[in-house]
């Protein structure tokens, strides 16, 4: 480090000057950079193997999505049965609707499907979409 | 008592009864045990803090250790605008930790084990998503129950299940801190009293109840393990269902 080896800073070499300077702040910051990346790449090896651990913790996800998706439909369902007295109807449609949307959380926990906030906002639809208008 | 794997799990009063409105108020163990996880929580990072150290000592870098897994949890999953998220997400992270932590310890309350503390916390969470996602977008925030691509005849359906996933997010969360608390306990509770029945039995009852021993060993590790990955997911669910209010277009 304190080895005086200039790099390309030769030119106008006065030994304390402003260009010396400059080379080493770029010099420091480019090793820093360096550093930085090797960091985040050993960083990476930890997360993928407590990626077992994590693993037990994404079983009891995707679970307790599913329960859950299921459970909350048919408590909706059973909720407008009994506001509108079809007993039996409703409950078995959101029963069915719950269980879709169990599979689809599960999916998205899973990372199968893309997750439903990429609709909204400023990016465009995709070219199949030809019949949404409210786009702006 | 000593074979009923639910007597942890209630609840009683510390104090005489008093009622606010109809309602009871009374200091109950429950309460009891968040007071101390959040003295807990509060003393321990202070005591991490008092110091300052440039090179920390021990407690510092347990602290500093917990302070940067949060923040780079947040930073990771919402990005650098998440930065306002990180009290709440921190908060969260440590009450649920704490309290998972506190009850692994034998004759403390488990906070967590009852489904109204969670129910609350998730509900709150999910809440919070909806405030910052009509804040921050308005009404164009409900195209999130809207999918792109769809034919018209069957997007009622399509909206229909989105919005129910969407509503089972606070009971899906909720409910796995809570289930896993719960079973968690009693699981190791029948197991303990396995070892003390059997062994009550002689000879060979105290040889067979060896194998339960061994049981209960083997499942404190893993509720340690379970305490903590449940505080994880609590946390890392709270930034994923942020993002979709903070980051819509991604």
């Amino acid at each position: 480090m304190a080895s005086p080896q200039k790099g390309k800073g030769q030119p106008q070499d006065d030994p304390a000057g402003m260009g010396d300077l400059s080379e080493r702040l770029k010099d420091l910051s480019g090793r820093i950079q360096a550093e930085k990346a090797e960091y985040a790449e050993t960083r990476k090896l930890p997360e993928t193997s407590m990626g077992d651990a994590t693993g037990y913790a994404k079983g009891y996800r995707l679970v307790s999505e599913f329960v859950a998706g299921t459970l909350v439909g048919g408590l909706i369902g059973y909720g407008l049965d009994y506001l509108f007295g079809t007993m039996p109807i409703l409950f078995i449609v959101f029963l069915l609707l719950g269980f879709g949307a169990g599979i689809l959380n599960m999916a998205r926990a899973a990372n199968r499907v893309a997750p439903a906030q990429d609709r909204v906002g400023s990016n465009p639809p995709p070219p199949a979409a030809l019949d949404d208008e409210e786009e702006d | 008592m000593a074979n009923d794997p639910i007597h942890q799990f209630q609840i009683h009063d510390l104090t005489e009864k008093f009622n606010i409105g109809g309602y009871d108020f009374s200091f109950t163990n429950s309460a009891l045990f968040m007071g101390a996880i959040v003295a807990v929580i509060t003393g321990f990072l202070l005591l991490a803090s008092s110091k300052r150290a440039l090179v920390p000592g021990k407690t510092q870098s347990v602290g500093e250790l917990w302070y940067e897994f949060v923040h780079n949890m947040v930073r990771q999953v919402l990005g650098p605008e998440g930065k306002k998220f990180f009290p709440l997400v921190f908060s969260l992270f440590s009450f649920v930790l704490v309290a998972n932590m506190l009850g692994m310890f034998p004759y403390f309350f488990t906070v967590t084990s009852h489904v109204i503390v969670t129910a609350s916390l998730a509900v709150f969470v999910v809440a919070l998503v909806v405030v910052v996602g009509l804040w921050k977008h308005g009404l164009g925030w409900f195209k999130l129950f809207v999918p792109h691509g769809v034919p018209l005849l069957i997007l009622p359906f399509i909206s229909l299940i989105e919005i129910i996933s969407f509503l089972s997010r606070p009971v899906s969360l909720g409910l796995r801190l809570f289930g896993n608390m719960l079973a968690g306990h009693i699981v190791l509770k029948v197991f303990a009293g396995f070892v003390v029945t059997l062994g009550a039995l002689g000879i060979g009852g105290v040889l067979g109840a060896i194998a339960p021993l061994a049981m209960a060993v083997a499942l404190t590790a893993l509720e340690f393990l379970v305490a903590f990955l449940q505080a994880f997911v609590f946390a890392i669910l709270t930034c994923v269902y942020l993002n979709d209010a903070l980051h819509p277009g991604h």
